[in-house]
C-alpha cells in the first residue's frame, strides 16, 4: 500500500520525467519508454488504482501521447501486458467486445492506440458482453489506419479485422467489465487532467490579460465562468475517488460520463476566457481541447453512458445510491 | 435502549447504519407521518417534532453530540447517517430537520456551557423548536451590513445584565413555531461591518417579538418577518464573544455544508427513485433519468469526501462553496426531470400526490437562492479557491 506522501512523490517524478521528455522531444518523445523508465508495468501490476491515476492524470495535463491504455486493458482481463501487444478498442462511443466470431472467421473494427504500429500482435475481444471471448491475430491480419481526425497527435489507429478465427479462450463477463471500467478510469483521470491544465491556462490568461484598464479577472462574468469550470473538474476528481473507494462497473461508467460534461464545461468556459490567443494554434489550450475531444469517445461517450445507465434504472425502476459515507 | 449501540464509537458505519435501517423498519408504523399528503406546514411540523420524539426516546437522536449536551457521544456523521435515513424515507422534511445541524452546534460551541446543556437536549427531543434570525431586508447576500441593533440596556457593553434589541430580521424559516432564536445584532457602528456583530440566544416568547410569516409561491408560510422591538435579554444569553457574531455565523458552515447537504442528497435520491417508478420507459425518459443520476451521483460522492475531511481534519473552508454548488444544480436538475417525465403533474395535477410534486418543484427553484446564492459562491470560489485576485 502506497501512503499519500509516495502517492505525491510519484506523481511528482512521473509529471516531471514526462516534461523533461517532452520538452527534449517534443511530440515525436517516445513518453512510453519514458513510463517504462518509471516501472509502469510493474506498478501497474502492484498499485493498479494508483499507477493509473498518477499516469494518466499526468498524460493528460502534459497533453502527453502513449499507449499505456492497451497495458490497463491487457492487465485487468488477467494477462501479462507486453509491449509488442496492442489493444483493439471498441469504436468510438462504444465499449462492448469490439469483435464478432462467426464459424471460421473473425471479424472486428475498432480504434487503437498508436502501439498498434510497431506491435507484433493484437488482442482482439470477441462476442458479446456476456459472453466474451478472447484471443490474438498476428497484426499483419489487421487493416490499421492512421487517424488525422481532430487530434493527429492523439496517435490513434482505426482498425480492421478480417481473417480466420484464432484459437479464443472464454472470458469471464465480469473480465471484460473489469476492463472497461478500468479503462474508463483511465480516460477520465486523463481527461481530468487535461480540465485542470486547460482552466489553469485560462486562469493565469484571465490574471495577466488586462483590458479596460485592468486585469479581466477582476470581471465577475470571466470569474463565474472560472468557477464553473473548478465546480466541474472538483466534481469529476471527487467521482474517480468514489470510482477507486468504490471499484464497480458503475461507478467507473459515472465518473467516465462526468469526464465527458467536464471536459465540454471547462472547454467552453475556458475557451471564452482565453478569447483570441485561445483561438490561435500557438497557444496550448487548442491542444487540450482537441485531446478531450478524442478522448470523450473512448469506452462510451458521456451521451451513450447517460442513456445506458437511464435505460437501467427505468428498466429495474430503481436509482440506487453507489456511494455511503 | 438496549438495542442502541453505546456511541457508535466501537463501529463502522456500516453496521451502525444497517442497525438503524432495521429499527426504522421495526418501528415503521409509529414512525409514518399521520396526515395524507400533501399535509399543511402544521402538519409537517408536528411530524418532525413526533419522530425527534420517538427517536430521543430511544435513544437514536443523541447519538453523534456530545455527552454535556446530553448526547451520547461518538462521530458526528453518526447523526449524519440518521438525518439521511430520516430524509430517505420521508419521515421527515430534510429541510426542516437538518436545522439541528445548524443550531444545536452553535449553541455547543458558543453558549455558556449550563445553558447548552439545558436547552440542546430540548431541540434535539422535540420539544422545542428553534430559528435562525440572519437575514434582513436590507441584508441578504451581503449578510456583514444587517442592522438589526442590540444595545446595552444601561451603561458599559462590556458590563451590561440586559441588551435591548431593535430592528427586522426576514427570511426566517419556522419562526411562528419556535421557542427560541440564533439572532446577529449590530453592536457595533454602523458600518462596522463584520467587526461589530454579536449573536445573542433570545426566546421568542420575550415581550416585543412580533413574527409575521410570509408566503412562499408554494403556498406554504415556511418563513417570516419577524420585529424586534425593545426586546430585552440578558447578557448571558451573549452567544461567543461581544462583537463575536460573524464567528458564530460562520461556524455552521461546516455543518451546513456536510451532514445537512448528505441529508438533502437522500431526500433527492428518494425524490428521483419515485419518478423512475413511475416514468415512461423509453430513451427520451432514459437520458433525462440518467442525467439527473449523474449528477447526483458527482454530488454524493463530493459530499462523501467533504464529510470524510472534516472528520480528518475538523474544519472546512471555501471550499465548501463548492459543494453549495452541485447541490443546488442537482436539486434543480432532479425537479427539472420530474416535470420533463411526468407532463402534466406539476402544472395541472390537484391530487395530493401532484400538490408535493408542485409544492417541491417549486420549492427547488430556491435551491440557488438560500444559504448564499450560486452567484455568492462562485465569488467565493474565485476569490478563495482560484486566487484571482480582489473583483474591485
Amino acid at each position: 500500500m502506497i501512503d499519500a506522501d509516495e502517492r505525491a512523490s510519484m506523481a511528482a517524478t512521473v509529471r516531471g520525467a514526462i516534461a523533461h521528455a517532452l520538452a527534449a522531444g517534443g511530440q515525436d518523445a517516445d513518453i512510453d519508454v519514458v513510463l517504462a523508465k518509471l516501472g509502469w508495468p510493474e506498478i501497474l501490476a502492484d498499485e493498479p488504482d494508483d499507477a493509473i491515476d498518477i499516469v494518466f492524470s499526468a498524460l493528460g495535463a502534459a497533453n502527453a501521447t502513449a499507449t499505456a491504455l492497451d497495458d490497463v486493458v491487457v492487465s485487468a482481463i488477467g494477462q501479462q501486458p507486453r509491449a509488442d501487444l496492442a489493444v483493439l478498442l471498441p469504436p468510438f462511443t462504444a465499449w462492448g467486445p469490439p469483435g464478432r466470431i462467426d464459424a471460421d472467421d473473425l471479424r472486428a473494427q475498432g480504434l487503437a492506440t498508436g502501439r498498434a504500429a510497431t506491435a507484433r500482435e493484437l488482442l482482439v475481444v470477441c462476442g458479446t458482453e456476456s459472453e466474451p471471448r478472447c484471443g490474438r491475430v498476428p497484426i499483419a491480419d489487421a487493416e490499421v489506419q492512421a487517424v488525422r481526425g481532430v487530434d493527429p497527435d492523439a496517435g490513434l489507429r482505426a482498425v480492421r479485422v478480417q481473417a480466420r478465427a484464432p484459437d479464443t479462450s472464454v472470458l469471464e463477463a465480469a473480465a471484460w467489465q473489469s476492463a472497461v471500467a478500468l479503462a474508463r478510469r483511465a480516460v477520465a483521470h486523463q481527461i481530468a487532467g487535461a480540465s485542470r491544465e486547460m482552466l489553469e491556462l485560462a486562469r493565469s490568461h484571465a490574471l495577466e490579460r488586462v483590458q479596460f484598464g485592468r486585469p479581466i479577472a477582476r470581471f465577475q462574468a470571466v470569474r463565474h465562468r472560472l468557477a464553473d469550470a473548478l465546480v466541474a473538474v472538483e466534481a469529476l476528481e471527487a467521482t474517480l475517488t468514489a470510482a477507486r473507494e468504490d471499484p464497480n462497473p458503475d461507478t467507473a461508467a459515472l465518473a467516465k460520463a462526468v469526464a465527458g460534461r467536464t471536459a465540454h464545461t471547462v472547454a467552453r468556459h475556458c475557451q471564452q476566457v482565453l478569447a483570441g490567443i485561445g483561438f490561435t494554434s500557438e497557444h496550448p489550450f487548442q491542444r487540450f481541447l482537441k485531446r478531450t475531444l478524442a478522448l470523450e469517445g473512448l469506452f462510451g461517450s458521456a451521451d451513450e453512458i447517460v442513456l445506458d445507465v437511464g435505460r437501467r434504472l427505468l428498466a429495474e425502476r430503481r436509482a440506487p445510491t453507489l456511494v455511503e459515507l | 435502549m438496549g438495542q442502541v449501540p453505546d456511541s457508535g464509537a466501537s463501529l463502522g458505519l456500516a453496521p451502525y447504519r444497517a442497525e438503524l435501517h432495521a429499527w426504522l423498519d421495526a418501528h415503521r408504523e409509529e414512525l409514518a407521518p399521520r396526515f395524507s399528503p400533501p399535509g399543511t406546514l402544521d402538519d409537517h411540523v408536528a411530524q418532525m417534532q413526533r419522530v425527534k420524539g420517538i427517536l430521543f426516546e430511544a435513544g437514536w437522536m443523541q447519538l453523534g453530540w456530545p455527552e454535556r449536551v446530553g448526547g451520547r457521544g461518538g462521530s458526528p456523521m453518526l447523526r449524519t447517517e440518521l438525518g439521511a435515513a430520516i430524509a430517505g424515507r420521508d419521515l421527515a422534511d430534510p429541510g426542516l430537520f437538518s436545522l439541528i445541524e445548524v443550531l444545536a452546534p452553535t449553541l455547543i460551541d458558543f453558549a455558556p456551557p449550563a445553558l447548552a446543556a439545558e436547552v440542546v437536549p430540548r431541540l434535539l427531543s422535540g420539544a422545542e423548536l428553534w430559528c435562525q434570525g440572519f437575514s434582513e431586508p436590507d441584508s441578504g447576500s451581503d449578510l456583514a451590513s444587517l442592522r438589526c441593533r442590540a444595545a446595552p440596556e444601561a451603561g458599559d457593553a462590556r458590563e451590561a445584565p440586559r441588551w435591548v434589541i431593535n430592528g427586522q430580521k426576514v427570511w426566517t424559516s419556522l419562526a411562528q413555531f419556535s421557542d427560541r432564536c440564533v439572532l446577529l445584532t449590530r453592536t457595533g457602528p454602523t458600518d462596522s461591518r463584520h467587526r461589530g456583530i454579536t449573536a445573542f440566544f433570545v426566546d421568542m416568547d420575550t415581550p416585543g417579538i412580533t413574527v409575521a410569516p410570509l408566503e412562499m409561491l408554494n403556498g406554504e408560510q415556511e418563513f417570516a418577518e419577524v420585529f424586534f422591538d425593545d426586546v430585552v435579554v440578558p447578557a448571558d444569553r451573549m452567544l461567543g464573544e461581544l462583537n463575536g457574531g460573524w464567528a458564530v455565523a460562520m461556524s455552521i458552515l461546516p455543518y451546513e455544508r456536510s451532514s445537512c447537504f448528505w441529508q438533502r442528497i437522500a431526500y433527492l435520491y428518494r425524490r428521483l427513485q419515485q419518478v423512475v417508478e413511475v416514468a415512461p420507459d423509453h430513451d427520451r425518459a432514459a437520458e433525462i433519468v440518467g442525467e439527473a443520476y449523474l449528477q447526483l451521483h458527482a454530488l454524493r460522492a463530493r459530499s462523501r469526501a467533504t464529510q470524510h475531511r472534516l472528520a480528518e481534519t475538523g474544519t472546512l473552508g471555501a471550499e465548501t462553496s463548492i459543494d453549495k454548488v452541485l447541490v443546488a444544480t442537482a436539486e434543480q436538475t432532479t425537479y427539472d426531470a420530474v416535470r420533463r417525465l411526468l407532463p402534466g403533474t406539476i402544472e395541472l395535477d390537484d391530487s395530493g400526490a401532484g400538490e408535493v410534486w408542485r409544492s417541491d418543484y417549486l420549492y427547488s427553484r430556491a435551491a440557488t437562492i438560500y444559504g448564499g446564492t450560486i452567484e455568492v459562491q462562485r465569488n467565493i470560489i474565485a476569490r478563495r479557491l482560484l486566487e484571482l485576485g480582489s473583483d474591485a
